[in-house]
């Protein structure tokens, strides 16, 4: 019987000198277990957003208690990447600052060049080969999230599958027309690293119900890839996604500017012509428009940040499709 | 009426905004479009174009008796007109990228609607230009950028005067510019890069003020225009021939040097110091001889950003 044992490890994955006497690290911790397969979560690449700060706390306790009460039962290896964009998390920007460049529209990346292109090109060096890579967004600070997977129908396939196992609320099929080729999940799915995007909560906040939810899923994925043993006892799944792609996703945008009150909870079962929200006049007072449901469906975008502009997104309504078998 | 709002929107807090436009000139669909500020904070386009629209307007009055307006213009000087307000680079209230938003959507968000809007003002015009500024790092010598070009945008690019004109490919990167969408309609499009944003630099926006006219003059918008034949001379670089320096180190870099220069192979350019205790870490030289084109000014370095851009002749 071979001894077992899990090592953790924290290292920098980049480390860059910046312009005044200061280092650049990128980190992560490694959680070292058998000769099982690797799994990594990645987050803070956007740095307004930090739900996936948070998972990757709550993983790296789970997976620091395990460690301690059944070492074997980390079969394969977990990495996790929790800050990506650390001058943006420093600065609350979501941009990488200086470069005012979003990190996740400069990958796949190179070894030379600016900032951006390096932090891609580690990320990248690093993840490819994994058995599954988890990019955790948090939607962004104007709007609130049901917790959902994004995929693109190019890799559908072979991620639906997956996905399905995550405990979220939402699989959200993209087509592959509004692909955004320079992200980290079209990179790596495009080298046959599975790469599933998380999106979830808001941005600048954490919704510890969400990230426990997420964590449970994650760990039920971990287990059935093989990077835990398949004794490890894990929390149950208590959610089932619901499938939304462009044919029954409804948007709705201001039809006049003012500040946006909503009438309703996220997350809803609504009626179509069902009254949502209002936009009123911080001016003159009163009403400006009606915010109506389009059709019968949930809710599962609303609005976060009550000033709006006109043509600014409410909130998007999902016409029921089922649920994938 | 010789001025109009392309785009009228409401505000939550206080009136209404507009995207203003000036249409100079016989009353007829424009033949010239120039539009600048997409990028709020690239403020020599700003003041370059609204120069412009009170130098046609002069003219238009009779202020020039020997010039003639006989096509109409279209300028538009500023598209991000909060970000030009509030000194912002992308669209205030959301920070989206204005040249990240087309072809737009008339029922999508508040940047789609103005993409959409200025897209249509824009598309049938024979000729268009854009005018940007790099950004607040960055310099650019006054240049015609040509995408794909047809012949005619390569012959025509020369009418401008300027010393530079560099031919681009276009990415697929940035399908949601103006300058993409532009490609879609007959005509001749050309963007303009001047100098830095965040700032005005005089004689860049002198010289390529004296550009558009120019170019007015010689496709027949404006008659009159008498054209120094030395302002003909204008250099063509591909891509190929664009020589970038990149920091081998990361600190502080400083240039005495100007643009528009032409440098030696070995000529020292700058030198990178420690910003801390201001060492010299590396002393920048020409790694080939050509027009100096770009230069950072700003001069907070990480390793692998790019320092300076010179263009090689015979390219
Ligand atoms: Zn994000
Ligand atoms: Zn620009």
């Amino acid at each position: 019987m071979p001894e077992s044992s899990l090592s953790i490890s924290t290292s920098c994955i980049l480390s860059l000198e910046m312009p005044y006497s200061e280092q650049l690290c990128i980190r992560r911790t490694v959680y070292r277990g058998g000769d099982g397969p690797r799994a990594a979560i990645v987050a803070g690449i956007h740095g307004d957003e930090l739900e996936g700060l948070y998972v990757c706390q709550l993983l790296a306790d789970w997976l620091e208690q395990l460690g301690r009460d059944n070492p074997a039962g980390l079969a394969g290896t977990v990495e996790l990447y929790p800050a990506m964009n650390p001058l943006g998390l420093d600065t609350l920007t979501r941009a990488i600052p200086v470069f005012d460049t979003d990190l996740n529209r400069n990958f796949p990346g190179g070894s030379s060049g600016d900032l951006p292109k390096r932090i891609a090109h580690a990320a990248m060096e690093n993840l490819a080969g994994a058995a599954l890579v988890i990019d955790i967004h948090a939607s962004n600070i104007y709007l609130r999230e049901i917790p959902q997977v994004r995929i693109n129908t190019d890799f559908a396939d072979s991620l639906v599958p997956m996905a399905q196992r995550l405990n979220l609320d939402l699989i959200w099929l993209h087509g592959a027309m509004t692909v955004l080729e320079a992200t980290i999940a079209h990179s790596l799915n495009s080298i046959g690293t599975p790469c599933l995007v998380v999106e979830m909560g808001v941005g600048m906040r954490i919704t510890p119900d969400y990230c426990r939810q997420l964590m449970s899923g994650i760990l039920t994925l971990w287990k059935d890839l093989g990077v835990l043993a398949p004794d490890v006892e894990l929390p149950p799944l208590n959610h089932l996604p619901l499938i939304a792609d462009d044919s029954n996703v409804h948007y709705l945008n201001a039809p006049t500017s003012g500040l946006f009150v909503p009438v309703i909870e996220h997350w809803a079962d609504v009626r179509k012509g069902q009254l949502l929200g209002n936009i009123v006049s911080p001016l003159q007072g009163g009403v400006l428009a009606e915010v109506r449901s389009p059709v019968d469906g949930i809710l599962f975008t609303l609005r976060e940040y009550p000033l709006v502009y006109e043509g600014s997104l409410m909130a998007r309504v999902m016409a029921r499709k089922g649920r994938l078998s | 009426m010789s001025s109009r709002d392309l785009v009228l929107m409401t505000a939550p807090l206080r009136e209404d905004f507009t995207i203003p436009c000036h249409e100079i000139g016989p009353m007829a669909p424009p033949v010239v479009s120039f539009v600048s500020g997409l990028h709020g904070d690239e403020i020599n386009g700003i003041y370059i174009l609204a120069r412009l629209a009170d130098f046609l307007k002069s003219v238009e009055s009779g202020a020039y008796p020997k010039l003639r307006l006989v096509q109409r213009v279209l300028i538009i000087p500023a598209v991000n007109v909060l970000g030009a307000n509030t000194l912002r680079r992308a669209w205030p209230f959301d920070q989206s990228d204005q040249n990240r938003m087309f072809p737009g959507n008339q029922m999508g968000e508040t940047t789609q609607r103005i993409a959409y809007t200025v897209l249509e003002a824009t598309k049938k015009s024979t000729y268009r230009v854009d005018l940007h500024s790099s950004n607040l790092y960055f310099e650019e010598l006054p240049q015609v950028r040509i995408y794909d070009p047809t012949p005619e945008e390569q012959e025509n690019a020369r009418l401008f005067g300027l010393s530079a004109i560099m031919e681009r490919s276009v990415s697929p990167v940035f399908t949601t510019t103006l300058m993409y969408s532009w490609k879609y309609w007959p005509g001749q499009n050309f963007l303009l890069q001047v100098g830095q944003a965040g700032s005005i630099q005089l004689p860049h926006c002198q010289q390529v003020f004296r550009g558009l006219v120019s170019f007015l003059g010689r496709i027949g918008v404006l008659e009159g225009v008498e054209v120094a034949e030395a302002d003909q001379e204008a250099l063509y670089f591909t891509r190929e021939c664009s020589v970038r320096i990149y920091a081998d180190r990361a600190g502080m870099f400083v240039s005495d040097k100007n643009l528009g220069g032409w440098v030696t192979k070995g000529q020292e350019l700058g030198y990178i110091y420690d910003s801390f205790n201001g060492n010299v870490r590396t002393k920048v030289v020409a790694p080939a001889a050509g027009l100096l084109t770009g230069i950072r000014r700003q001069p907070m370095l990480f390793e692998g950003d790019l320092l300076v851009r010179i263009c090689t002749k015979g390219g």
